[in-house]
């Protein structure tokens, strides 16, 4: 394994409070829901499994007299769960694993439009966003919701996508002088959200009451 | 390639934005040697970045060195010295790009544009034609996207994904080359694949108006007034950051301050000034 100062980027000599920093910004880095639908998960999985066992030793490393904690298991990425058997698009769910794109693509044109279900959609969404396809993505994601809107896999997905697309680089997203609609930092998104958790508070005392 | 992979001037640090210097005009110098004096016409931001990447890639800049601009005698420049090949190979994408952008503006411009392109197409031919045998791999990947192209666009309506994807995936493969093993040939495919996606959109982008009036095509052309603005932040926001993530399974051994400014900073600065139509951008200035 490779010098564990370098792989989080630090000097030797760096004290403490810089190691954890520099570890801690590296794990917001390769968090595994930055990747959770890209085609590099495996890898990001990797990195921040090499990051974490870098913290680890140069802890260890340094614990003469003072028990530093460690990094509290935040690696336990892997895989978001798939349905499981039951799905009907397992063959389709276990080619997307393996990046075979055009494999599970071809299972789901191939499947007849009355048997093309929120799973179906998501499942399409899954092969445009691994293909890049963004756009479409995006849109299959919709369909998926509208169509199960119960479905918390589906919803988690078009999550992510919505939220890289108002991704915030650096809190740096103004440019030159700003623009009107980006500086308000309230977008409708924001209000949706925060109507949906009032309405979750109504919703709980009601049904205490 | 067009010129909006910029820096964050602002955000730099000073020694940074030398060396940032110092590559553009090391690379404008190597055009001028392996081609001609008027390739170093072709010199873009764009390559500048190629460029730089390799460079990082490879820790193949070794130090600084003063010299002259060639083009302005009265100014001094600092040039970044590469042990590697990293200067001629942007400089032979940069030719063999400029001259697939000269064949198809010939194809698609006015009388006058398409008499001067006539003229100088020989002398491109010829170096394209050096490029070629420089670096072979480099020539197939730009053919390919210029055909693609032309394809989507011939199509009625084609989806935003579909009209991105020929200038994405040829940057997805020219990124794939420097890969070393197969995870990193992904990585590099995604980076590319999202930010040659980003590049694409953002021209489009800037283009809007203009292809409205004439009538050519372009990917935004079916979006309502109102939605637009937000819709090309949407879109572009979601590509910048796939890149970024892919961008940050690389490791990058010189310049990481820089190319981190130009992912974090220059490109978002520059994607709101064409998005808002902001031309006074502080960032304007000619390196």
């Amino acid at each position: 394994m490779n010098n564990p100062y370098d792989v989080l980027g630090v000097s030797p000599n760096a004290s403490d409070d810089e190691i954890k920093k520099a570890y801690r910004d590296l794990a917001k880095k390769y968090h595994p829901d930055n990747y959770a639908d890209s085609p590099l998960a495996d890898l990001a999985e990797q990195k921040m499994k090499e990051v974490n066992e870098a913290y680890d030793q140069i802890n260890n490393m340094r614990q003469k007299g003072k028990g530093t904690g460690s990094t509290g298991g935040a690696g336990s990425a892997g895989g978001y769960s798939s349905n499981g058997s039951s799905s009907q698009f397992y063959s389709v769910r276990i080619y997307i694993q393996r990046n075979m794109i055009k494999e599970a693509e071809q299972v789901l044109d191939s499947t007849p439009e009355g048997n093309r279900t929120a799973e179906w959609h998501f499942l399409k969404g899954m092969c445009a966003f691994r293909k890049g396809w963004n756009d479409q993505a995006t849109q299959y994601f919709t369909t998926a919701c509208n169509m199960d809107p119960n479905n918390q896999e589906y919803r988690a997905a078009m999550n992510r996508s919505q939220g890289q697309q108002s991704y915030n680089y650096g809190g740096y997203n103004t440019g030159s002088n700003g623009s009107p609609t980006q500086s308000t930092g309230c977008s409708c998104c924001d209000i949706c959200a925060a109507y949906l958790c009032a309405d979750c508070l109504c919703s709980c005392c009601r049904s205490g009451c | 390639m067009f010129g909006y992979l910029r820096i964050q001037k602002s955000e730099l640090l000073v020694r940074e934005y030398e060396a940032y210097k110092a590559v553009y005009c090391g690379l404008c110098k190597q055009l001028g040697k392996d081609y001609s004096f008027f390739t170093r016409l072709i010199l873009s931001y764009d390559c500048t970045f190629y460029a730089m990447i390799l460079m990082s890639l490879e820790r193949s800049c070794k130090g600084f060195y003063n010299g002259r601009c060639k083009c302005n005698p009265l100014k001094k420049c600092q040039y970044a010295r590469c042990e590697s090949d990293s200067y001629s190979k942007a400089a032979a994408f940069s030719v063999i790009s400029a001259y697939y952008k000269l064949l198809d503006d010939l194809s698609d411009s006015g009388f006058f544009k398409r008499l001067a392109v006539r003229i100088i197409k020989p002398f491109f031919k010829h170096w394209h034609k050096k490029a070629v045998k420089r670096y072979p791999e480099l020539d197939p990947p730009v053919e390919e996207m210029m055909r693609a192209q032309r394809d989507v666009e011939a199509r009625d309506d084609p989806e935003i994904d579909a009209a991105a994807h020929p200038t994405a995936a040829m940057l997805a493969a020219v990124f794939s080359l420097e890969a070393k093993d197969e995870g990193q040939k992904r990585v590099f495919y995604e980076f590319g694949y999202q930010l040659g996606r980003w590049i694409y959109l953002i021209d489009a982008a800037d283009d809007l108006e203009k292809d409205k009036k004439r009538g050519n095509f372009n990917p935004f052309n079916g979006i309502a007034d109102e939605e637009l603005q937000d819709y090309e932040t949407s879109v572009l926001n979601q590509s910048l950051a796939r890149a970024y993530d892919a961008y940050n399974l690389i490791t990058f051994i010189d310049f990481k301050g820089i190319l981190d400014n130009m992912m974090l900073y220059g490109f978002p600065s520059k994607q709101n000034a064409v998005i808002y139509r902001n031309e006074e951008e502080n960032n304007e200035q000619p390196v």
